[in-house]
């Protein structure tokens, strides 16, 4: 398994995205019917089948600037919105959908998935959650191997900042990040282990899969993980935001994130982050912004908030460089605000009494569709 | 003291009525699905024809009468819920969905126009039970589709053309009142007033039922149990004006529907689902539509009904075949879309009941045509629409 090596810096996104029918805004199972619709209308490949027929996953291709990616993604949101309004069906972001069943749900009928299901049981049902994940470009695989330690101290971040998912079943979970309670369940989550190089990290594969437990990079679901075929480390934390141009300033966030992490490789890798991960983690998924985490360098418990802005700074010359700089400024803003995807569902829910509603209005948002309309103005006026 | 004790012959009351058909329909729905493996509804027809004038004639005409009052409630049910899947702004995006409607609509009319009139029946009652054949039996439909499960692309777009066609063909029925009430003689003013009164009345009715349930939705809240029941209330009291102010009960019903689905711009009202609780109403709907139909007749008019269904079934096919993959369907779903379109049900025979209570020979001569047609797609419908429903990959696992 060689790792292919990437320009530095370069960065792509993958979105998976809720498919809900117009009537009640529950999950609809119209993936295939979606696919074969944009295959013909002239954009093949935009998006492909996730693990139940209620999923779809969008791709970006590779980019080095946040403009160009944002540009992309809304070409494509555009184009997937066009054809599901054509088989009536609304298309949205967020970690999950607020109140589907998952024994409702089917698997998308691929060997592969089929497989899942038969390994995972009704985790692979339950499965139908909704993530984005940002690779970054990685130069060789031992950077890759440094890259994956060296985020795992921010993968707080990247939950607070992404978190969308605070409904599940037809319940308020308590939590913003619902999302990744789902994710721990299996057997081949959590983190990389503690390999310091690829050669080593080479050997641990080859002895998973030598006992059989894996076939594939594929077969681990760990939070952040290197993709040798890519060229990249492939960050798995965050929900699928509510909007595209929200995906595309947390994809800029990680890029100058790994920027600044590998030109200047401020820490070593550390046994302690992981000592602490855990904890870290459920608290920025059960608290968000307003978490407290353990910094392991520091050796103390910061707010998270705190932590993000300072990080947003130090981070600031390298978006600069990057041309992303008024994005992490937006950034910054929207955490000093405490505003969140996981504050704006729970809003809605209040105001509205009812979770349809929080599904709709999360699919009119995602679709572009909530500027025009009599709900635009009173959101207008809110977000103003 | 005796007189307080019940005297024999016993009276039997509606209630009791509904009990046993609810009773014998879902025993009878239960051994067809578990010995012949078909859909409940087949059994529940079955069921009804055993009791009918086809069968142990224990259904007798006064018996039906009295069993008409939960057939409607029935209908009245569906078409509210069928209204509610006709989605006007899908409709406007998708131009091509509304020609496949426009165009099946047209063209099973038309067909079955000539056919009939081929073999000789009158214009008149040829264009009537074209108009009625227009329609897609909604009860079929919605009742496979709840059986199976089934969700996606074919069976939503089965809802939206038997919601097309369901007001195509009622708008049409009312429309050709005034040719029957010329025929019959009737003075200028009801050719005309008549058909205004019913279509503009009913109309007006779903929009004030629609009107009332915003209003009280807003007031209730988000609360799935109350607005289901303020919606069922509104059901329920539309159907009984619509009665009492001698219009069309069915339009009101599907108007409120369509009105529910498409006025309600703030979303008010929740996508409560009334289908679920008129569950025990449709077996009874068909086991009554079951009781009504009879085999002689079906000796009588065989070739003509034959030929109804098959001119019918060209003419949708026709339609829905060209413009259904342009309206953004995966190929092969416009051939499941035409099995899909073929059951005739409860709907039709209350049409023919509207006609008939105007003027009953009319209707009499009327019912000789359709009901045989009825008769055949009452059984093969439902098999239809399993077979279209499975083949579409849409039923559940």
């Amino acid at each position: 398994m060689e790792f292919r090596s990437s320009s530095g810096h370069t960065m792509g996104v993958e979105l998976e995205l809720q498919i809900m029918n117009a009537r009640d805004y529950n999950l609809a199972r119209d993936a295939a019917d979606l696919i074969g619709l944009l295959e013909r209308s002239g954009h093949p490949g935009a998006i492909k089948p996730e693990i139940t027929e209620s999923m779809v996953e969008l791709n970006s291709s590779i980019h080095a600037t946040h403009a160009t990616l944002l540009a992309e993604l809304e070409n494509l949101r555009d184009a997937v919105a066009r054809a599901a309004e054509r088989l009536n069906l609304r298309i949205a972001g967020g970690g999950s959908h607020p109140f589907h069943e998952w024994s409702e749900r089917r698997i998308y009928p691929t060997e592969r998935f089929k497989h899942l299901l038969e390994l995972y049981g009704y985790l692979a049902k339950q499965f139908t959650i909704f993530g984005q994940h940002v690779h970054l470009g990685c130069p060789d695989g031992d950077s890759a191997v440094y890259l994956t330690h060296a985020l795992a101290r921010y993968v707080p971040h990247f939950i607070a900042l992404s978190a969308s998912s605070p409904f599940q079943q037809g319940a308020d979970t308590a939590y913003c990040s619902s999302r990744l309670n789902t994710v721990s369940a299996f057997p081949l989550s959590g983190c990389m282990p503690f390999v310091h190089s690829w050669g080593e990290f080479l050997g641990y594969f080859e002895k998973m899969r030598g006992y059989g437990i894996v076939e594939s990079m594929k077969d681990f679901y760990w939070d952040v993980r290197p993709k040798p075929e890519y060229g990249t480390v492939e960050i798995r934390v965050f929900d699928t935001p509510l909007t595209v141009g929200r995906a595309a300033a947390l994809a800029a966030y990680a890029q100058a994130l790994a920027r600044r992490l590998l030109a200047e490789r401020p820490h070593p890798p550390s046994r302690e982050v992981y000592m602490l991960y855990g904890y870290n983690r459920f608290q920025a998924c059960r608290y968000g912004l307003e978490a407290v985490i353990v910094d392991a360098y520091r050796g103390c418990p910061v707010s998270l908030r705190e932590d993000i802005l300072e990080t947003l700074e130090v981070l600031a010359p390298h978006a600069a460089e990057l041309g992303s700089g008024a994005v992490l400024e937006g950034i910054a803003a929207g955490v000093s605000a405490g505003e969140s995807d996981a504050a704006w569902l729970r809003r809605v829910h209040r105001e509205r009494g009812s979770l349809n509603d929080v599904a709709r209005l999360q699919s009119e948002r995602w679709m572009g569709r909530l500027d025009a309309g009599p709900e635009a103005a009173a959101e207008r006026s809110r977000a103003g | 003291m005796t007189s307080l004790l019940p005297q024999y012959p016993f009276s039997p009351n509606p209630v009791l009525l509904f009990g046993l058909l609810l009773l014998l329909g879902l025993a009878g729905g239960e051994l067809v699905r578990r010995v012949l493996r078909l859909p409940r509804i087949v059994g529940y027809v079955l069921i009804g024809m055993a009791l009918g004038a086809s069968g142990a004639k224990l259904l007798d005409a006064r018996l039906l009468e009295d069993s008409w009052v939960f057939v409607e409630i029935a209908l009245g049910l569906v078409l509210f819920e069928l209204g509610r899947r006709l989605d006007l702004a899908w409709l406007a995006r998708e131009r091509w969905l509304l020609a496949t409607g426009l165009a099946e609509s047209a063209l099973s009319f038309g067909f079955v126009y000539y056919a009939l009139t081929w073999f000789g029946v009158s214009p008149l009652h040829a264009a009537v039970a074209a108009a009625i054949g227009v329609s897609t039996s909604p009860a079929v439909v919605m009742l496979v589709a709840q059986e199976l499960n089934a969700e996606g692309q074919v069976t939503e777009r089965a809802f939206a053309l038997t919601a097309m066609n369901g007001v195509a063909a009622l708008v049409l029925v009312t429309m050709l009142l005034a040719w029957i009430h010329h025929e019959y003689r009737a003075g200028w003013t009801v050719v005309v007033l008549h058909p205004v009164y019913l279509l503009g009345g009913s109309l007006l009715l779903g929009y004030c039922a629609f009107w009332l349930a915003l209003a009280l939705s807003r007031w209730l809240g988000k609360s799935a149990q109350g607005q289901f029941a303020l919606v069922l209330a509104l059901i329920l009291a539309a159907m009984g004006l619509a009665r009492m102010l001698e219009l069309q009960v069915l339009i009101a019903l599907l108007a409120f529907g369509v009105f529910a689905r498409n006025l309600d711009e703030r979303h008010d009202l929740m996508a409560v689902d009334v289908s679920r609780i008129g569950q025990v109403f449709f077996v009874v709907l068909f086991v009554v539509s079951g009781a009504r139909l009879e085999l002689a007749e079906l000796a009588a008019g065989g070739a003509l009904a034959a030929a109804y269904i098959l001119a019918r079934f060209a003419g949708k096919s026709l339609g829905v075949m060209a413009f259904t993959y342009f309206s953004g369907a995966r190929a092969g779903a416009a051939g499941l879309l035409c099995l899909a379109l073929t059951p005739m049900s409860g709907l039709a025979l209350a049409m023919v009941q509207g006609t008939a209570s105007l003027y009953p020979e009319f209707g009499a001569k009327l019912a000789a045509i359709v009901l045989s047609a009825v008769l055949i797609l009452e059984i093969a419908g439902p098999l239809a629409v399993q077979f279209a429903l499975r083949r579409a990959g849409e039923a559940a696992q």
